[in-house]
């Protein structure tokens, strides 16, 4: 009896190899499942994007904004991309604008959503 | 091999795929890879057409096509125009309404041309200046000295006259004004029946086919249409059918069957329309299909 008692007539060398056999195959079982084959994500949310991406789609809604100036559908467009407030959303926008050389028009639009985002008020609907 | 050995080695063996097993078990369940800088290929379809939406609204503001497409490039469809012309059409039929659906069908059918369509932009107001002119009072009498008298003495108001330079437009922009303005039909404007075709074609169903065109010869999709008959209505909508033409739309007649047609958009009427009768190689007459063109 070894000294886990589990394996009999088991040398300590050969215990040895299955502890090294256990660990090489929880390695090898990781780098398939972290590196080669890792668990896709097919109808990822919003939140998730890359921050571009975030900021991309943020600048479409000032596009739209500047056409049909209404802040309410505005805001619900930013809803999509998180929790956050759509000020907040629209200021990470707006800086990193700026940290990355976007044309005036760009960043003048995020300006104008800002603003509107700032004094906009959604008004709730009371159920009667 | 001895059998001692032989079962060390099925242990070790069997010891690795356990831990091939744990391994996976935790970087599939317990701990899996998480997403943090995903690309929008990867969104759920509904947040894919969430960002249609928007694309499709930027791009009526800004006009920039290019920019269009790339952006919708990142959401990898296979086919980003049909993409876009199917989701108007899954939003028309839920009922949502046209103008939501409308800059989706513009930015597909823009894409389809490869270029801007000129946008409906009515010509500039002619804006006139009224000058400010001075105020002139002249008194058409000597002033009268108001004295209190017992008696009522009505005075004569004095006559005003207004200095006034004729109105003249003046024009806010240098650009030089169209010689011609052909007037183009708003949305809501109402169709003209254009021609009205024969199909004759054995073994098919005797189909009334609509083509609808906007004023520009663009296909409508869209568009209401309302089919009466003496034992019933039917209403569909073009381009529901996408793959026959975003203004297509067609119905399937019964034969002596005298139907009435309406479009919504505008109130077109077009009466009494039967199905036409064909004759097939043997000399056996079949009814026909109509082909319907309208255009507003």
């Amino acid at each position: 009896m070894t000294a886990l008692g589990i394996i009999p007539h088991m040398s300590s060398s050969n215990l040895i190899k299955l502890v090294l056999a256990i660990v090489i195959g929880i390695g090898l079982g990781l780098v398939y499942g972290w590196v080669i084959d890792p668990v896709e994500y097919i109808d990822v949310t919003p939140d998730v994007l890359r921050e571009d991406y975030k900021v991309d789609y943020t600048l479409m809604v000032a596009e739209a904004y500047a056409n049909d100036f209404d802040p309410a559908l505005a805001a619900q467009r930013l809803a999509i991309l998180g929790s956050e407030p759509p000020t907040g959303i629209v200021n990470s926008a707006l800086e990193y604008a700026n940290l990355n050389n976007f044309t005036q028009e760009e960043i003048r639009s995020l300006q104008n959503l800002l603003t509107a985002m700032q004094t906009f008020q959604p008004v709730e609907d009371i159920a009667p | 091999m001895s059998r001692f050995f032989k079962s060390i080695l099925l242990h070790i063996l069997l010891t690795l795929l356990f831990g091939i097993g744990l391994g996976l078990a935790y970087s599939w369940f317990i701990s899996p890879v998480t997403y943090v800088d995903a690309n929008p290929a990867l969104l759920r379809a509904d947040f894919k057409d969430q960002f249609r939406i928007v694309i499709a609204a930027s791009y009526a503001s800004n006009q920039d096509l290019a920019r269009a497409r790339a952006r919708l490039s990142l959401l990898g469809d296979a086919d980003p125009i049909g993409e876009l012309s199917a989701q108007a059409q899954r939003m028309l039929a839920s009922g949502e309404a046209f103008e939501n659906a409308q800059p989706l069908a513009e930015l597909a059918t823009d894409l389809r041309q490869g270029r801007v369509s000129e946008p409906f932009t009515p010509t500039a107001f002619p804006t006139f200046n009224t000058p400010d002119v001075p105020l002139t009072v002249t008194p058409t009498a000597a002033e009268p000295l108001l004295e209190a008298t017992e008696e009522f003495v009505v005075t004569s108001l004095p006559t005003i006259l207004f200095e006034q330079t004729p109105l003249t437009p003046i024009t806010t922009a240098v650009r030089t004004p169209r010689s011609t303005f052909t007037p183009t039909a708003g949305p809501g404007a109402p169709f003209a029946l254009m021609s009205q075709e024969t199909l004759c074609n054995p073994g098919t169903p005797s189909l009334l086919q609509f083509m609808l065109m906007d004023s520009r010869k663009r296909q409508a999709p869209g568009i209401e249409i309302i089919v009466t008959w003496d034992q019933g209505e039917d209403r569909f909508f073009t381009g529901l059918k996408p793959e026959l033409g975003d203004g297509y739309a067609d119905f399937i007649m019964q034969a002596n069957t005298t139907y009435n047609i309406r479009i919504v958009t505008g109130g077109t009427l077009a009466p009494n329309i039967i199905a036409p009768s064909c004759t097939d190689p043997n000399g056996q007459a079949y009814p026909g299909s109509l082909l319907l063109t309208f255009q507003q």
